[in-house]
């Protein structure tokens, strides 16, 4: 009982979807969709984000209660979200204001940063990691320095014929497989899609009864 | 332990210190280097372009990323927001993240400084951060207005003087998400088939291989690549958008005929692949604004009450006519106006930093691709003579 | 000291807190590293209420009275359920009603993945790169049919579809060794230009 209602739910709206998706009638376009699913998808959308705030705190918490690993730490993530709430509550989020100060010039930052930390991995591991130890493993790493070499000035200095063989790995090559692959992940995403529409699959209700 | 065993063993952040002196040593020295422009980059500048000066015509930027991908797609996003403000193309902006509000406001901001005419609501209008992305996607096919309700600032769209002439997708007709992930799907697979939106990305370089087979089917018209696609939109926009004829008087915007003047050029492949377009999309600072003989007489002719003012700043070198803009004085220039102190200082053909910090980065790129390709090879060649050694013991 | 600077330098000194970890973990990184998502937390909340909550639940019920959307309201609030283990069962309603869109998923990505990729793979072949390209896709899309075993003449077909995928992903290699580098390249402009203003 407790599953089966919202599968009902998925299984008959997820046909009404079907139908809305090939018929233009006044009923699926304007009734279903503008005045019902719309306002309903916006009405309970916000609330998704205490479901991230309710998870992240009581991990933390814990980790403060039970002197988890590095526990001090946790402090640090209290503090920062309850200032940048406080701010952004009391003092708008208008430009200007306290809460863009610390999200412009704290998080913008810090985020960008975390993520250029993979170039140094990158080329740690070019050095450490990538071996041709296969004749395919040869044609990778052959066909990822042209590409590379191509796709900088120098490139074209080294060779002026280097940025059209590039542009044809990427154009004949890469984009069969790159096809091929779309093609094979298409087909598994309908299927997936199908298998949800029609009941059999059912993970997304989580376990339990 | 012999040299190649070092090699092998070598701590990690020796590498690390390498790659950063890669990239920190030429982005301290600038130089002129050229990025080759691709079809895909190319067919995006040319559809945008075929929007200049039509009031029944814009595009919509989406700006679905944070800051993390910034160094990569900003620098194309501010790219595309100059070719607009050159050619007078309306530009709606909108993100469907949180964290893209205050991108869209930087890139925004940065770029109408140097265009003092453009107003908001007028010449670009900014959505903001919307939320039910896919709702907002299908709903602005039928209207716009309706859909979307108010800009960021909170302003009705109805009343805004840019939605004159533009309803949905039929007018508002390409769509160019910038993400670094899954740009374009929801485009691709809801509006576009239903709407017939054309849809452009410009996408992190990860991704870039994966979007060849939409490019191949049409499903996209165009695509800007990581840091050297918005290398390549830039020194289009250089080369032909921000472009100025000295002999042009581009403050009559309608000539005899009843035709636009539109600033800048269109695409023109001859102009591309002609040397003398290389000088028009330099790094380094330039500071002398060159004309030949008819270019100069056509330019004072449009300023003849500074023609003596011209005449005391201009020297000859080669057959051309040369005035350095560092050489003007405070008085010069409040006796020239800032009207013709800008064309002299737009003449010069020298580009803003901002509009050209992916070219910039591209030559740090050189030099940290050789640096990858150094350390693949040998780290292939140590492990392999290690191999061999193993083996003959 | 202009406060643009001051906040670049405050933008430099929680950069170098995470380039820190690189020697070696430390305090100020894995300080950093909470700030941050204390505070993008905070972010997604606080402008989730400004521009969802507000307008389009608090503005449509209490002002213009449509309160239909209770409901909705409180099916929403049904998400917090999840935590707990007796009444877990309630946020499964919420999630059934934004996994109904998957009914439209389903023609629109059949087109758009599969139909459009499709009728672009059987173009006439009229040129060797147009050949290749036919060549490659059967091969790649048999590739990952297991099936039929790969033996014989049909497993030397289906190894072009590896070699092909070893070309295509080597390109995805380059193009992401750029992309990684691109992304060290912005944060290094930004300590060179916008900090120490050492090139403008």
């Amino acid at each position: 009982m407790k599953k089966t209602i919202p599968l009902l739910i998925v299984i008959l709206g997820g046909l009404i979807w079907v139908a809305w998706a090939f018929s233009p009638h006044y009923i699926l376009q304007e009734v279903f969709y503008n005045q019902f699913y719309l306002p309903w998808a916006y009405a309970s959308s916000p609330f998704a984000m205490l479901l991230g705030v309710l998870s992240l705190t009581m991990m933390h918490s814990n980790k403060i209660k039970t002197r988890g690993p590095k526990w001090q730490y946790s402090y640090f993530f209290f503090g920062s979200f309850i200032i940048t709430c406080l701010a952004g509550f009391i003092g708008g989020i208008q430009k200007g204001s306290l809460f863009m100060w610390m999200f412009e010039n704290v998080q913008m930052p810090m985020s960008a940063t975390m993520f250029s930390l993979l170039a140094f991995y990158m080329a740690s591991a070019a050095y450490k990691a990538f071996r041709a130890r296969s004749p395919e493993a040869t044609v990778l790493l052959v066909a990822a320095i042209v590409v590379m070499l191509a796709q900088v000035p120098l490139g074209v200095q080294i060779s002026k014929h280097l940025p059209s063989i590039s542009q044809w790995i990427l154009d004949v090559p890469n984009l069969a497989s790159k096809r091929g692959i779309m093609l094979g992940v298409g087909l598994g995403s309908v299927a997936t899609s199908l298998k949800i529409l029609l009941g059999i699959e059912r993970s997304y209700l989580g376990g339990g009864d | 332990m012999n040299i190649f065993e070092r090699m092998q063993k070598l701590d990690r952040r020796w590498i690390y210190i390498v790659v950063a002196l890669a990239i920190i040593i030429p982005l301290m020295i600038p130089y002129d280097s050229d990025n080759v422009a691709t079809p895909p980059t190319e067919n995006l500048y040319q559809m945008i372009d075929s929007f200049a000066g039509r009031e029944d015509r814009a595009i919509l930027m989406s700006f679905y990323h944070d800051a993390a991908t910034m160094p990569e797609l900003f620098p194309m996003e501010v790219a595309i927001l100059r070719h607009c403000f050159e050619r007078n193309v309306k530009v709606f902006t909108l993100t469907w993240f949180p964290a893209g509000a205050p991108i869209i406001d930087y890139a925004i901001n940065s770029v109408k400084e140097e265009f003092p005419d453009i107003q908001s609501g007028v010449d670009y209008c900014n959505f903001g951060y919307k939320p039910q992305a896919f709702a907002m996607v299908l709903g602005m096919g039928d209207n716009i207005a309706n859909t979307m309700n108010t800009d960021a600032e909170g302003r009705k769209l109805e009343n805004l003087p840019i939605m004159k002439g533009i309803n949905n997708y039929s007018e508002m007709n390409l769509a160019i998400e910038f993400s670094g992930s899954s740009a374009g799907g929801m485009w691709i697979t809801y509006a576009r088939p239903k709407y017939g939106l054309n849809v452009a990305v410009g996408v992190t370089a990860v991704m870039a291989a994966d979007m060849y087979p939409y490019l191949q089917s049409g499903q996209l018209i165009g695509m800007l690549s990581g840091l050297k696609g918005a290398a390549e939109y830039e020194k289009l926009v250089d080369i032909f958008a921000a472009y100025r004829d000295p002999k042009i008087d581009y403050s009559i915007k309608v000539d005899e005929d009843g035709n636009q003047i539109l600033p800048g050029r269109p695409f023109g492949r001859e102009i591309l692949e002609d040397d003398s377009s290389k000088k028009l999309s330099l790094i380094t600072t330039q500071t002398k604004a060159k004309f030949s003989m008819d270019e100069f007489a056509a330019f004072s002719a449009k300023y003849p009450e500074n023609m003596a003012l011209l005449n005391s700043l201009r020297s000859l070198e080669d057959d051309m006519v040369i005035i350095d803009v560092t050489q003007i004085t405070p008085e010069q220039r409040s006796q020239m106006g800032e009207t013709m102190y800008r064309e002299l200082d737009r003449l010069t053909r020298n580009t803003l930093y901002k509009f050209k910090v992916a070219r910039i980065g591209m030559n740090a790129q050189s030099v940290a691709h050789i640096m990858i390709i150094v350390f693949i090879v040998l780290g292939n060649i140590g492990y392999f003579i290690q191999k061999a050694r193993q083996a003959k013991n | 000291m202009s406060f643009e600077l001051f906040s670049n330098l405050v933008g430099a000194f929680f950069t170098l807190c995470i380039f820190s970890f690189l020697y070696k973990d430390n305090p100020f990184y894995q300080a950093a590293e909470q700030m941050l998502v204390g505070i993008s937390l905070g972010y997604g909340l606080v402008y989730t209420y400004n521009r969802v909550f507000v307008p389009y639940v608090w503005q449509t019920i209490v002002i213009k009275h449509q309160f239909v959307l209770i409901i909705p309201a409180i099916m929403g609030i049904l998400y917090l359920f999840r935590f707990s283990r007796k009444l877990g069962w309630l946020s499964r309603y919420p999630i059934a009603f934004s996994m109904m869109g998957v009914g439209m998923g389903v023609p629109m990505g059949i087109h758009a993945s599969i139909l459009v990729q499709m009728r672009q793979a059987m173009v006439p072949i009229e040129s060797v790169n147009l050949f290749l390209i036919f060549i490659g896709t059967i091969a790649v899309l048999l590739y990952f049919f297991f099936s039929k075993a790969h033996s014989g003449a049909y497993g030397k077909f289906v190894n072009v579809g590896k070699w092909y995928m070893m070309i295509g992903f080597g390109a995805s290699f380059g193009l992401t060794v750029m992309a990684r580098i691109s992304l060290l390249i912005g944060r290094i402009q930004f300590l060179v230009n916008d900090v120490f203003g050492i090139l403008k």
